[in-house]
């Protein structure tokens, strides 16, 4: 299979800049899935840098450890998107291919998953500050999809 | 994102991960995910393709909890209409 490696894209987009040291994990951690699907809440954790227009725009560049709660919903008329490191061209014409949440809401009508949670959190990818992204943000988010009780989440990055 | 995947599976909550860096999620090993091969943007489909976007969805939704090995990749089958966008590759 042919793909491109952004480790390389990556680098070659800083040339004078030392490599990015990425996570490397050699095991994952694991949660097994035993509710079946139709009566699921699932709940979107997009990285597109979505958030609906009423909501302070991110930082577009990085380092933005703020994340949105966009309300199930939505009308996709009402969101906007604010990264300036990803071609959303397309996604600004349909958000749903970066944040699903017309196929979601699609899929929960006919019953293909139990429902949505209330919310879905949006974030700007590029943080580099990964003490602060670990030990802050990531918990903050936690908090969120479990006081909406989720039992699946589904990870959209961009 | 893999990092909050994995804090979350931590946590007792399982997850299902799209991902279009295969490298990237190859490093750092979210517990399940399904691999679209398009240009970055279009992680859940073409845009205006409903039919696309349906399916990818429904693919890892549905087939997240067929996955037995965490940290599993499985590619989806769906190709990007632009064959040339590889070249480089």
């Amino acid at each position: 299979m042919k793909y491109l490696k952004y480790v390389d894209v990556v680098q070659s987009m800083f040339p004078d800049q030392p490599p990015y040291q990425w996570t490397v994990n050699a095991s994952a951690p694991w949660t097994p899935i035993v509710k079946p699907l139709a009566e699921s809440a699932v709940a979107m954790i997009s990285s597109s840098g979505v958030y609906r227009k009423d909501q302070v725009p991110f930082k577009p560049d990085k380092n933005d450890l703020s994340f949105r709660e966009i309300p199930a919903d939505t009308a996709t008329g009402d969101l906007a998107i604010s990264h300036d490191y990803y071609d959303h061209r397309d996604a600004e014409q349909d958000v749903n291919c970066v944040f699903p949440i017309e196929r979601l809401r699609e899929l929960a009508a006919e019953g293909f998953i139990g429902g949505l949670t209330p919310f879905h959190l949006t974030f700007m990818g590029r943080v580099f500050r990964k003490t602060q992204f670990l030990d802050e943000m990531i918990p903050a988010m936690l908090a969120r999809i479990e006081a909406m009780k989720a039992d699946l989440v589904l990870l959209v990055p961009a | 994102m893999g990092l909050i995947a994995r804090a979350l599976e931590e946590k007792g909550i399982p997850t299902v991960s799209l991902s279009s860096a295969y490298d990237l999620t190859t490093l750092v090993k979210p517990p399940r995910t399904f691999f679209v091969n398009y240009p970055l943007g279009h992680t859940s489909g073409k845009p205006f393709d409903r039919a696309n976007q349906t399916a990818i969805l429904k693919d890892a939704l549905g087939g997240a909890a067929g996955i037995a090995a965490p940290g599993a990749i499985v590619t989806l089958p769906y190709a990007w209409d632009d064959p040339f966008w590889l070249a480089g590759a």
